[in-house]
């Protein structure tokens, strides 16, 4: 009796069901377009967000205190003799000019290259699995474990750069995809193959220990500005903010954030075209729903149950299909050294947050407008 | 004006009704003044367009009137009176072409009218499948609208019309799309239930042999009361 009494109950949410359900193919239509609107937040966004997570990694890692780079240029450039007036400051601790680029190793694989010094206090942060560090003057490389692994390299290997043959000298760790998926070679030979002889991309300083009683932020803040006196055209950034505000990850954040916003429109176009259509083809029922006795806010439940559950049933698909494509990039050659597949609990849910949110703004002009039907109009509808 | 007959004193009663359309252009209800007595049995009757249904529809509280007011006991519709919770709680509505929702099955249909009350799940379930065991359609509890024959389906919108247990019972045409056996056996459970549970029973009808069943005939034409 009781298993026969709960096939017969009929819910809120199960009509709700029924009613996504008999309209089957254009239920998954939508789904289809909310799926890819969340999917590529999951990606994009996520993406991005690790991308700046990783710089941060890299910069604190590295004991990084400070970036000086060039004042609002994409790819800055400054003059390598910079580096000895700021080793001159009082603060200063030690002073790494470094430049880096995005190269083809392969055509199917390409890396983040730096340029450091064979002394850079940086390289004193990578954990050295094989083989020994390079020379100055040599065409000598380290590659990431990642990249190695990648491109089946081993010390004592050669790989191509812009034309340029380095011999591996060694290969390392140090945890960020961004330094794992990545070449590493002598400055010098980094200005020949970039074209910036003499020049740098950015000069990462370490500080002297802050004084007792000064604060950290207004220690980095005073030594920012002291270099900034003496390197003109020249920003000195800290490396928090360096690493959440520089123009590759704000680039990053804008092509994400743009990217997705236009599939989470697409999909939200699609629910809302999904519900004014059924909103349209029940007319009648709207009608027999009120004559029984329906409230006009039992009707926008209904029909935000709907388009709710389409949100939700969407996003929680679509976190699943984005969070695939992250750990695919992640696992491809060509983005491995960029693409971390990491995504934050928070980021899980801020998605599923939207897709929800999604679902009610795309069924609230058609719940709107099935509530303001009368009831006798509705009936007579044909 | 159609004077009470009901013993239980006047349930409904409407006051200089008028239903224009296009602007004024088409009156469907043109001054009536009619007053039901609770447990009446009336019949309404006219030719298409006498406005029949337009006062049905008035007195269920499913439409407004231009000028004029209904009362449910004593009370304003639509002012006093909330029309929502009005069809709710007081009306049950059957109608010739039955509307039945046709994604739910016969037991699901009769609990869509309870859905909008704060009922619990076993509740409804319960009394729905009561409600269908009442109509003779124990059988047919899990089929669909389109598994049942005309006359099952208005049983199953009969057993919708009474899901929340009104006090009026409202109904449009009822065996318009029905045969003749069907027809009478339709009209005898209006009946039954009517004396069964006291309620007042309005049915539209152009058909004469219900008319005469009800203890009160309604004529209209031209969207006055004939007589």
């Amino acid at each position: 009796m009781l298993p026969d009494l709960m096939a017969s109950q009929l819910s809120f949410a199960g009509f709700a069901w029924k009613n996504l359900w008999r309209r089957r193919l254009r239920t998954l239509l939508t789904l289809v377009g909310i799926t890819m609107g969340i999917g590529a937040f999951v990606a994009l966004v996520g993406f991005s967000r690790a991308f700046e997570h990783e710089w941060l990694h890299m910069y604190t890692s590295s004991g990084i205190d400070i970036a000086v780079v060039q004042t609002n240029l994409l790819n800055s450039s400054l003059d390598e003799s910079f580096g000895a007036k700021i080793r001159a400051l009082p603060d200063v601790a030690q002073v790494a000019p470094m430049i880096f680029n995005l190269m083809d190793l392969t055509p199917e694989v390409n890396a983040l290259v730096y340029g450091w010094r064979a002394d850079s206090y940086e390289l004193d942060s990578l954990t050295l699995i094989s083989g020994h560090r390079y020379q100055e003057g040599r065409a000598e490389v380290l590659l990431g474990d990642l990249l190695a692994s990648n491109l089946n390299k081993k010390p004592g290997d050669t790989v191509s750069i812009q034309g340029t043959n380095f011999t591996v000298t060694g290969i390392y760790h140090s945890g960020t995809a961004l330094e794992d998926g990545a070449v590493i070679m002598p400055l010098d030979q980094m200005q020949i193959v970039a074209g910036m002889e003499g020049k740098v991309t950015a000069f990462h300083v370490k500080l002297r220990p802050a004084p007792a009683g000064v604060p950290q932020d207004e220690y980095t803040t005073q030594a920012a500005a002291q270099i900034e006196a003496v390197v003109p055209g020249a920003r000195a950034v800290p490396a928090a903010e360096r690493a959440a505000n520089n123009q590759i990850v704000n680039l990053a954040h804008a092509i994400a954030w743009g990217t997705s916003a236009i599939a989470l429109l697409i999909g939200i176009l699609g629910i809302a075209n999904t519900m004014a259509m059924s909103v349209f083809e029940r007319t009648r029922e709207i009608g027999i729903l009120r004559a029984l006795g329906w409230k006009s806010r039992h009707v926008i439940l209904l029909i935000l149950t709907e388009a709710t559950a389409l949100g939700l049933a969407g996003g929680l698909i679509g976190i699943g299909a984005g969070w695939a494509a992250l750990r695919l990039l992640s696992a491809l050659p060509q983005t491995a050294s960029i693409v971390s597949s990491s995504v934050s609990p928070f980021h899980l849910l801020e998605s599923l947050g939207i897709a929800i949110a999604s679902g009610i703004a795309a069924g609230a002009y058609p719940a709107w407008r099935g509530a303001r039907l009368s009831p006798v109009e509705a009936l007579r509808y044909e | 004006m159609s004077s009470p007959i009901g013993a239980g004193g006047p349930i409904l009663e409407a006051r200089s009704l008028v239903k224009s359309y296009d602007e004024g252009r088409v009156e469907a209800l043109r001054g009536v003044d009619v007053c039901i007595g609770a447990g009446e049995y009336v019949a309404i009757s006219g030719p298409s367009g006498s406005g029949k249904s337009t006062l049905l529809h008035l007195l269920g509280g499913l439409d407004t009137a231009t000028e004029g007011e209904v009362l449910f006991k004593g009370a304003e519709l639509g002012t006093t009176v909330d029309l929502d919770t009005y069809r709710s709680r007081q009306v049950g509505f059957i109608f010739q072409a039955f509307y039945l929702l046709p994604t739910l099955r016969a037991v699901e249909n009769v609990q869509v009218a309870m859905l909008a009350m704060n009922q619990g799940s076993n509740h409804r379930a319960e009394r729905a499948r009561a409600l269908l065991e009442e109509m003779g359609l124990s059988h047919r509890m899990r089929h669909y609208p389109n598994e049942l024959s005309g006359g099952e389906r208005q049983r199953v919108a009969i057993a919708r019309a009474l899901a929340n247990d009104p006090t009026i019972l409202l109904a449009d045409e009822p065996t318009g799309n029905l045969d003749s056996a069907n027809s009478a056996h339709i009209l005898e459970i209006l009946q039954s239930i009517r004396e069964r549970r006291g309620m007042t029973l309005i049915v539209v009808t152009h058909e004469n042999e219900i008319a005469s069943s009800a203890r009160r005939h309604i004529c209209m034409r031209d969207g006055r009361i004939e007589s």
